[in-house]
């Protein structure tokens, strides 16, 4: 009744559970509420064994707990040395008077994520008000025990002498210090009381038919071992602690977090009486929109990061502070971020969804190259070159490839169409191999066109139609080539943002950017390996396979070491690659391999009778690949591919050991060299951690419940 | 217009069309394009890498492995290297050891957490799936540096502190734990064993077939093991009696320096000759039925191309591309008999294996873990934790899975005939779940594998950050890079011929 889905071990239900469980009447099947003896009888200490599990294992969540908070808390972190820096974690050098172009980014994506998620995210079921409420208490009570449990080892005086806690001379408390001294043994009797009752138990039979007033002894023995603890911490600590009033107001902060968590929890468990309104659900974005609005909102009461690190000086005062400048611009994401939520909304009770679904989707695509070259490179254009060369090349590709298109995908276009494709072809072909032995100039966007043109042009019958449809057609080539024009024209001209290093920004920002590209550049690459891979013809098969297995089969890092020490020997003497894109093709490659993987298990996937059904029907192999196939297979493995997405995310990381300033080698190497904070790693990395968390464990989540939707809704 | 389609007509009437629209022509065409562009490609960079490296007037050779290298590894079978090529090699030992301790650590984590997970004690469960969930969202990387940033913070390690400081010596130099010291007699000891196990499993057999016969428990298992314990005892002692064992090894050695490069040659070729026929042969007689050969697809004529050039080409390398093959062959051969015999060799009469723990010395200034031990440094600890965490928490999600995919009538069946929750899981459970766990950890052991070159990033001399010392002093990336890819390629493939070799083991037999 109580136990969770899909767990066999829980599901073969213990006689005495049974037997405990069946006179009871039955509950409702939602959410069956359990009284908290009830609750731990059954999940806790079920039997002997799973006592002396508890026991065990309370104990050690507590030393890791203890540990973990005694880590953060502890008045020997520099968490200064993160706050100060943070600027430089999340952009490294970019510039402090351009700073506006990155606002303008992220204001773009947060747009972007509000429409998306306002027009397409299903409402659907979110974060009960019970479970809620018992989150922000928890937070409260783990922020409330942290503050308890800090230990001040080695505290700093004024002249940077490190004042060791000398218990027996500062306390004068000899309960203190008997348990101090004792302490282990105290848990030890615990411990063994906690064994001899368990022992007794099993003698008395199942755990749960015994009386209930042993197993309130019992569970008070496990409170108390773990009592003991806290007691002690607090105890040795406070006597050192008193003497520091920063401690103290610092700790004046933690506690008012405290209680607005556990108020706002109080309030929500309590406010709304009954258990049933308890019950209701409130849809999680609007959950994350408030909690995102009062971390907002914080950077205008609490003085987060009042530091600055300017002049290698270390500023703690106001003046140009990362708080200063950030929490207005903060506040107008967040508020862009609701809005366009909001409008997103709108839109769909107008039923705007699927009409809106397609260009959304190519904004999304478009995004990182306009906002990466247009919006952050801020580029330098030649307007004589854009003008006389780019803009009538465009043209002139945009126009003839129209024109192309429009023809070759008439319906009854016979032999013609096949003759005309393979002239472009073979002046396609002709230009590279007149590059090869330099017969005549061209620029390489034309070659590039061209090929494109000629792609197009072999694939076009397979798309013949009516006339909307190749208007749609003629429309896209034109689109294409129009992006793709200017985006070459972008990245040819040079960037007026001028930043120390090779890369335009480091940090975060870095990591963010390689991760996005690799996956445009893997995605496309991994589909056509996977159709390669299973096709059944012989030397496809063999080259993808090969390929497959053999950038499955390296390690990542001797990838990027190739393709950013020495990748440029392979290029012909005028072309060099700088690390970050020598890099990113190296994620691409690696990546490309693994969700080519993926992609067949889902082509895999696709029936057979499908197959068939498209032949009957007489599709072409291109439309049945395009229209049937792939479709479903994509469907199919979205799970894993996401999960390859988390994993090319993390694996960004890498960036770090082939020199690149990224998020980790900042924290590692860069502020530890700083003279403020010398050797100061552990809170960097640890920020770090946590950032790299936040991200994958959320990417993760959503996919496990896309995971379980699809497998619901699966045929 | 009408000219085309009338000449299709024509081509339809005739039942073949034409050649550009003949379906099997135009794939071939497709494909053999696609291969020319792929190998043109290849050759264009190759060709530019060339005349790059001309121009710069470096050339591709490997010869640097036998230059002396000017730095010393941190840590490894050979600290102080004459030559590049022995620190590689101290390198790649690095690595497969970190590799293989690893692998079992990590499975033997793994497979606890993951069965924890499933636990009915909410707090077990909670805290093994909160271990899962932080450990794999964070890139191994963060992990690696961050625990090697708390290994820093460790009590600085003191001479006074050896030779013992309990069994396990931590301190911010590293770790260093007891370790088996091969000694003297272990390989005569082998020997004993190796019989033993022979006989252990005759009298497995019969008590096997006595157990089947009877019904009645004979405790085969039980009894392997105690033939194997009393061969092991036996030997312990008398391990010197097989001295004459060498003697054989020295004997083939000489046959096998009397061999020449050309025979060597021959044997080779012939071999890859065999291997293709075989290849062939079984190959067709797979197509073959009843009632004659089946129609060969062009995907088998390919096939059977594939192999014949496959094997074509091997022969030109053995005696065109690469004649030094067979010498070095005969070489290195004879170097690895006169190992053996070595080992094998008379006079050894110590100890087979010796238990050492481990001390402190003086190094230059510093005290440091001493050599007795088994030592990892600072970077080490930081690289094996790291891999052995992060690959546990992915097992555990594996093993979760594969227990989950036991269908529940098993546990039901099992604890209806009255089975304790333990033996259920280990007689019953665990079993069927191998089954379906097997291939995704075949995986995770490659991606531990693979995952130990980030050792570079905190210093620990696996094969990747020696190939890096090894470049930096002598400017030989390329080659560096291609001995990296070489390596991490064979120690996949053979991860995964081991992981094939027990899956087809472990596949249920069918009807």
């Amino acid at each position: 009744m109580t136990v969770p889905m899909g767990d066999p071990a829980a599901a073969a239900v213990d006689p005495a559970e049974a037997w405990a469980a069946e006179p009871e009447p039955a509950q409702k099947p939602e959410e069956p509420s359990l009284s908290m003896g009830e609750w731990l009888g059954r999940n806790l200490f079920s039997s002997a064994v799973n006592s002396l599990l508890t026991v065990v294992f309370s104990l050690l969540v507590l030393l890791v707990v203890r540990g973990l908070l005694n880590f953060m808390f502890s008045e020997e972190r520099t968490w200064r040395a993160v706050k100060t820096n943070m600027r430089f974690l999340f952009t490294h050098a970019y510039p402090q008077d351009q700073y506006a172009r990155i606002w303008v980014c992220v204001g773009a994506i947060a747009v972007l994520s509000g429409l998306s998620i306002g027009l397409l995210a299903r409402t659907g079921a979110g974060i009960s008000v019970k479970k809620l409420s018992i989150n922000l208490m928890g937070t409260g009570a783990v922020i409330a025990v942290g503050i308890l449990l800090r230990e001040p080892s080695a505290v700093v005086d004024g002249e940077g002498m490190a004042l060791h806690r000398d218990l027996s001379a500062a306390a004068g408390d000899s309960f203190v210090d008997w348990l101090d001294a004792n302490a282990f043994a105290v848990l030890g009797a615990l411990l063994l009381a906690n064994l001899a009752l368990a022992v007794w138990f099993n003698f008395q039979g199942t755990y749960l038919r015994a009386a209930t007033e042993p197993r309130i002894a019992h569970g008070v023995l496990v409170l108390a071992s773990g009592g003991v603890l806290i007691v002690q911490q607090y105890a040795t600590g406070e006597i050192v602690r008193e003497s520091f009033a920063d401690a103290m107001s610092d700790r004046a902060w933690w506690w008012l977090a405290v209680a607005v968590l556990a108020g706002a929890g109080a309030a929500l468990w309590f406010g709304l009486g009954d258990a049933r309104r308890r019950n209701t659900f409130v849809p999680a974005m609007y959950v994350f929109f408030v909690g995102a609005g009062v971390m907002v909102l914080s950077g205008w009461v609490y003085p987060w990061g009042h530091y600055a690190f300017l002049e290698g000086e270390f500023i703690a005062e106001p003046g140009s502070t990362v708080a200063m400048t950030t929490r207005l611009p903060w506040t107008v994401m967040w508020a862009l971020l609701v809005g366009a939520f909001m409008l997103g909304r709108m839109l769909r009770a107008a039923r705007a969804g699927p009409k809106l679904r397609v260009p959304l989707n190519l904004l999304w695509v478009l995004t990182p190259f306009v906002l990466y070259w247009a919006v952050l490179r801020d580029p330098d254009l030649d307007w004589d070159h854009v003008l006389s060369t780019d803009i009538p090349m465009a043209v002139f590709f945009a126009v003839f490839g129209g024109l192309v298109v429009w023809y070759l995908t008439h319906p009854r276009i016979g032999e013609a169409g096949r003759i005309t494709a393979v002239v472009l072809v073979a002046v396609a072909v002709l230009n590279w191999v007149a590059a090869y032995f330099d017969w005549y100039a061209m620029l390489q966007k034309a070659r590039i066109s061209f090929l494109l043109l000629a792609v197009v042009a072999l694939l076009a019958h397979h798309f013949a139609g009516d006339r909307s449809q190749r208007m749609k057609l003629v429309a896209a080539w034109v689109g294409t080539m129009a992006v793709l024009h200017w985006m070459v024209t972008l990245v040819n001209s040079p960037s007026t943002v001028e930043t120390p290093t090779d890369a335009l920004i480091g940090g975060f920002g870095i990591t963010l950017i390689v991760a996005v590209f690799t996956l445009l550049l893997a995605f496309p690459m991994g589909v056509l390996l996977a159709l390669a891979r299973t096709s059944n013809l012989p030397i496809f098969r063999v080259l993808a396979t090969g390929y497959i297995e053999v950038f499955r089969g390296v390690p990542l890092i001797t990838l990027l070491f190739f393709f950013t020490l020495i990748f440029n020997l392979f290029l012909p003497q005028n072309m060099s690659l700088v690390d970050i894109a020598g890099a990113t093709i190296g994620f691409a490659l690696f990546s490309a391999a693994y969700l080519a993987e993926n992609i067949r298990g889902g082509l895999q996937a696709v029936r057979r009778g499908q197959y068939e059904a498209s032949d009957a029907v007489g599709l072409t192999t291109v439309q049945r690949t395009l229209f049937i196939v792939l479709p479903q297979a994509l469907r199919v493995s979205i799970p894993p591919l996401v999960g390859q997405v988390i994993a090319t995310f993390k694996e960004t990381s890498l960036l770090a050991v082939v020199g690149i300033f990224d998020f980790l080698r900042i924290a590692d190497k860069v502020i530890s060299a700083q003279s403020e904070f010398l050797g100061v790693k552990r809170e960097g990395l640890l920020f770090v951690s946590f950032i790299y968390w936040i991200f994958a464990y959320n990417m993760s989540k959503h996919s496990q419940r896309v995971e379980k939707r699809l497998g619901v809704g699966e045929r | 217009m009408s000219n085309t389609d009338q000449t299709t007509l024509a081509a339809t009437q005739s039942g073949r069309p034409p050649f550009y629209r003949d379906a099997t022509v135009v794939k071939w065409l497709a494909q053999v394009f696609t291969l020319v562009l792929v190998v043109f490609a290849l050759f264009f960079l190759t060709t530019q890498a060339l005349e790059n490296l001309n121009r710069q007037g470096i050339e591709i050779r490997y010869d640097f492995l036998g230059i002396g290298l000017g730095s010393d590894l941190r840590e490894g079978i050979d600290t102080d290297p004459d030559t590049a090529g022995r620190a590689l090699w101290a390198g790649a030992v690095n690595t497969i050891r970190i590799s293989l301790g690893g692998i079992v650590a990590a499975t033997i984590l793994g497979v606890l957490v993951g069965v924890g997970r499933l636990s009915r004690n909410w707090i077990v469960s909670r805290m093994c799936s909160v271990f899962i969930e932080t450990i794999r969202n964070i890139p191994l990387l963060v992990q690696i540096v961050f625990i090697w940033a708390l290994v820093a913070t460790l009590p600085n390690v003191e001479l006074d502190q050896g030779p013992v400081n309990g069994l396990l010596h931590l301190s911010n130099k590293g770790v260093s734990v007891p370790r088996l010291h091969i000694d003297d007699g272990f390989y005569q000891w082998l020997i004993f064993l190796g019989i033993g196990w022979l006989v252990g499993s005759l009298v497995k057999r019969r008590q096997d077939r006595r157990h089947d016969a009877t019904g009645r428990d004979t405790y085969p298992v039980a009894s392997f093991v105690a033939v194997l314990a009393v061969f092991g005892l036996v030997g312990w002692f008398a391990h010197p009696v097989f001295g004459w064992v060498g003697a054989i090894f020295d004997f083939i050695g000489d046959g096998f320096s009397a061999l020449t490069p050309p025979v060597v040659q021959v044997v080779l070729s012939l071999a890859a000759l065999a291997a293709a026929a075989w290849w062939i042969r079984r190959f067709l007689a797979r197509r073959r039925t009843p009632a004659g050969l089946m129609k060969l697809t062009d995907d088998d004529r390919f096939r059977i191309i594939f192999a014949g050039v496959g094997a074509l080409a091997v022969i030109a390398f053995v005696l065109v591309g690469w004649p030094g093959l067979s010498s070095w062959i005969i070489n290195s051969g004879t170097d690895l008999l006169e190992v053996i015999a070595d080992k094998f060799g008379d006079g050894r009469t110590g100890k087979p294996v010796d238990i050492k723990a481990p001390d402190v010395e003086q190094l230059g200034n510093f005290p440091n873990p001493g050599p007795a031990g088994l030592n990892l440094t600072q970077g080490g600890t930081a690289v094996f934790l790291g891999v052995v965490l992060y690959t546990a928490s992915f097992i555990a999600e594996i093993v979760r899975g594969g227990i989950l995919a036991v269908p529940k009538g098993q546990t039901e069946a099992a604890l209806a005939v009255g089975l304790r929750r333990v033996t259920m899981l280990r007689r019953v459970i665990l079993p069927q779940a191998f089954r379906v766990i097997l291939p995704p950890l075949g995986n995770q052991y490659l991606n531990l594998t693979k995952n130990t070159s980030l050792a570079i990033a905190v210093g620990y001399s696996d094969f990747v950050q020696v190939g890096q010392i090894v470049y930096n002093q002598t400017g030989k990336t390329l080659e560096v890079v291609s001995l990296w890819m070489l390596f991490y390629l064979a120690c996949s493939l053979t991860i995964s011929v081991v992981v094939n070799f027990f899956n087809i083991r472990m596949k249920i037999v069918e009807r």
